[in-house]
């Protein structure tokens, strides 16, 4: 729920608009390609024999085809379709689950809420891709993008638990309190505030954490599986054939680059829950 | 007995403002009287400006008048209507004059022209007047540039070049808001004594119930550009009056909200600031409604540890605080913090307010946390605070840390305004301030303790500061108190070095300071 604690130094006012104003006419644009993507894709997803096998890219086949003649562009816009869909839900879960309850937590009584701070650091210590796959292994595959979300969590959490806390020691809030302000309507009125100011950053920056996080561990054989593919798993089958055949990895992995990127840069390329 | 002759006749009178969703004016129909004394009440918002301005014929260029309004038998317009000589008396509060040029020959030149003549006739005319005027301070406090004139002086100015006018309607327009009710008191037992001697027609327009009361004569009752009722005062100010007209004089009137007027909202008994046990550290004092009590001292000197602890936002230690009749040691904190909501504080720091509020929603909170009143509701109470302060033509949806400090601190007053506070910490109120922003926020505190009538805590390091808004003073060093007493008494006779030496620091008789403007009043 915050953007405190940023490693990067702070792009100045304007640049930092244009910076987000063009991440999010990426996303808007990558938002509008996943929405078509049935309509946009020559062949439904995971459609075997379109062409011939590793054909390279042609008029015909713009991205070229794979292994089992697969028609590339298609097979890309589907899975970049699959990949953001899963990243978007997990972004959400990461801003509820880290951001918001990282702040309410920062409102509990003082032991509980340290405690609550040192549950989260210790996660938070955990390398995030790690946590995601341990929380694939306790669930199950099809909660990939939910794990991913919980697994960039505790950093979330921990910023926004260190934020609220910087709020609620703040002059205004004492001013508040003092004048009668109950500490459930400063809540209220942080939480209004903080959402406002703040939920499009943290989102858009979960958004590329778990992008990263899915798309990893799909490559690793923990995630996605066919014929649902994303664009991990698109790179990872791409293993035997990549250095024969450039562009079986090269497509998927600009897609995912993109995607990341605007992100990024959505969230004004401040750092945040990296895995 | 003859029949009273009949000044003033208004039938259907309406004035709109373009754009604007409901009329300010809504078919007004009344008359008035030659020699009568009428007093309009109303909250702000209620019509009864506009009602000035259309009598003054002095319409804003976006309003709009239908009805009419006939002086005597004549009508509006036609050109015997000039025959009877209206005078327009604004408050001060309003800034009527220029505040860079001198406040006698602006007032000298209103004369003059009105009277058609000459300049040099028109000061003469005012000098005539300020003498008559028992009470009145002399030519020379006028002299001076009208924005250097504290608001009770400038008071008598703006009478006097009324009066000198020799008017048959004298038309004074919230003249008493603002003022200390003392001065006010004083200034309504001339302008009576000038309307007897005139023999004229007065008609007052107020928000104010004291005055609406010590005036006497017929009230007429607005909100929202409608008479609710109209009549005799002695009738509408007791039960028998308009349920609306009861809230008003229940309401605007804090002093006479309760039988309380007077009680003691701080009691402070035998508390210890620096946590020792010996009877000569202890603090004992006493705050009332109404009154002001200034805690005078450096950093350090537990000024703002005592403020704390009438919070209830420190421990004691020792002894006890009652506040607003409750001992607040007894209290849990929720209901400490319910007790906390008749406590204003405006203080001299820029981050006190949260910059990520807008306007409106700082000045709202309260009335949303506190009271969960209706959004009209909240919408009406918040424009009229924001326009005592001179805020209400800012967008409402600026955000705090786009304003100056000089907007923030008069923003700090508006939210101080709605939450009609018992007690109001007021906290190096004029820190950071040019003298111009610290003597308009002087007015408004002193406004504002003057009309809302809570106790005043004033925290200063400053004795100009505490001389311009208390009346007593404890001077506090290592947190004990080395000397109390009147401000007056401490500040012509200090007894203890420290208290001298601040009372010395404090620059009290620079020309054009704070302190000297405060003296002036």
């Amino acid at each position: 729920m915050s953007a405190v604690g940023n490693a990067a130094p702070a792009a100045s006012p304007p640049l930092r608009a244009i910076i987000r104003g063009a991440g999010f006419i990426g996303l808007g644009v990558i938002g509008v390609v996943v929405g078509l993507a049935d309509v946009l894709a020559r062949a439904p997803a995971n459609a075997e024999n379109v062409g011939p096998p590793l054909l390279p890219p042609s008029a015909q086949f713009p991205f070229g085809t794979d292994i089992l003649g697969r028609d590339m562009a298609s097979e890309t816009l589907h899975a970049l379709a699959v990949t953001a869909t899963a990243a978007g839900f997990g972004a959400l879960v990461t801003v509820l689950a880290g951001g918001l309850l990282g702040f309410l937590a920062a409102r509990l009584p003082w032991g509980l809420g340290l405690f609550s701070r040192w549950i989260a650091g210790v996660l938070g210590a955990v390398p995030t891709l790690l946590l995601g796959i341990l929380l694939i292994g306790l669930t199950e595959r099809s909660f990939a993008p939910l794990a991913a979300g919980l697994a960039a969590a505790p950093i979330a959490f921990l910023r926004s638990f260190d934020r609220a806390r910087e709020l609620s020691f703040s002059r205004h809030a004492e001013f508040a309190r003092a004048t009668g302000i109950s500490r459930n309507a400063l809540l209220r009125r942080d939480l209004a505030y903080e959402f406002r100011d703040t939920f499009l950053v943290n989102a858009t920056r979960a958004l590329a954490a778990v992008a990263i996080i899915l798309s990893t561990v799909s490559f690793l054989g923990f995630g996605a599986t066919p014929p649902h593919r994303d664009l991990g798993l698109m790179i990872g089958a791409a293993r035997d054939t990549y250095f024969d055949h450039w562009w079986t990895a090269t497509f998927p992995a600009a897609a995912l680059a993109l995607l990341i990127l605007c992100a990024r840069l959505a969230a004004a390329l401040e750092e945040g829950e990296r895995p | 007995m003859s029949e009273p002759e009949r000044l003033l006749t208004l039938t259907n009178l309406t004035v709109s403002r373009a754009g604007a969703a409901r009329p300010e004016l809504d078919h007004i129909s009344t008359a008035v009287e030659a020699r009568e004394t009428v007093v309009i009440l109303g909250e702000a918002g209620s019509g009864k400006d506009a009602l000035m301005r259309a009598l003054a014929r002095a319409l804003d260029d976006g309003e709009t008048q239908t009805g009419s309004i006939r002086y005597g038998a004549i009508g509006q317009g036609s050109e015997s209507a000039g025959v009877m000589r209206a005078a327009y008396l604004p408050g001060p509060i309003s800034k009527p004059l220029s505040p860079n040029a001198s406040a006698v020959s602006q007032l000298a030149r209103v004369i003059a022209r009105k009277l058609g003549a000459p300049q040099a006739s028109g000061r003469a005319e005012f000098a005539q007047e300020i003498a008559r005027l028992d009470g009145a301070p002399p030519l020379a406090a006028f002299e001076k540039r009208a924005g250097e004139i504290p608001n009770e002086i400038l008071a008598w100015g703006l009478l006097a070049a009324a009066l000198a006018q020799t008017p048959d309607l004298l038309l004074v327009d919230h003249l008493f808001e603002g003022l200390a009710p003392k001065a006010a008191r004083v200034l309504e037992g001339a302008l009576l004594a000038a309307k007897a001697r005139l023999n004229c027609t007065l008609i007052c327009a107020t928000m104010n119930t004291d005055t609406a009361l010590r005036l006497g004569g017929r009230l007429i009752v607005m909100r929202h550009g409608r008479i609710v009722e109209e009549g005799p005062l002695q009738r509408l100010a007791t039960a028998q009056a308009h349920a609306y007209t009861q809230t008003l004089f229940k309401d605007a009137t804090p002093r006479e909200r309760s039988a309380q007027r007077g009680q003691p909202v701080v009691q402070a008994l035998r508390i210890a600031l620096n946590g020792e046990n010996r009877t000569r550290d202890e603090i004992n004092f006493e705050l009332r409604r109404g009154a002001s009590l200034a805690l005078v001292g450096e950093e350090g000197s537990g000024r703002h540890r005592l403020a704390r602890m009438i919070l209830g936002m420190d421990r004691l230690e020792k002894g006890r605080i009652v506040f607003d009749a409750v001992d607040i040691g007894i209290l849990s904190p929720d209901m400490m913090s319910r007790l906390r909501r008749r406590v204003a504080i405006i203080a001299g720091a820029d981050d006190v307010l949260d910059p990520r509020m807008s306007l409106w929603d700082t000045v709202a909170e309260p009335l949303r946390a506190h009271l969960h009143l209706r959004g009209d509701l909240v919408a009406q109470y918040r424009e009229s605070a924001l326009r005592r302060v001179g805020l209400a033509s800012l967008p409402g949806h600026l955000p705090i840390s786009s304003l100056s400090a000089f907007d923030r601190r008069r923003l700090q007053v508006a939210r101080a305004i709605v939450t009609a506070p018992v007690l109001a910490i007021v906290d190096e109120p004029f820190r950071g301030l040019d003298a111009f922003a610290q003597s308009v926020i002087r007015d408004l505190l002193q406004s504002f303790r003057a009309e809302e009538g809570p106790a005043f805590l004033v925290i200063t390091a400053d004795f100009a500061v505490a001389r311009a808004l208390a009346d007593e003073a404890m001077v506090l060093r290592e947190r004990r108190i080395v000397e109390r007493g009147a401000l007056a008494d401490i500040l012509r006779a200090p007894k203890d070095p420290y208290a001298r030496a601040l009372v010395a620091a404090s620059r009290l008789d620079v020309p054009g300071t704070l302190s000297s403007a405060a003296a002036g009043g």
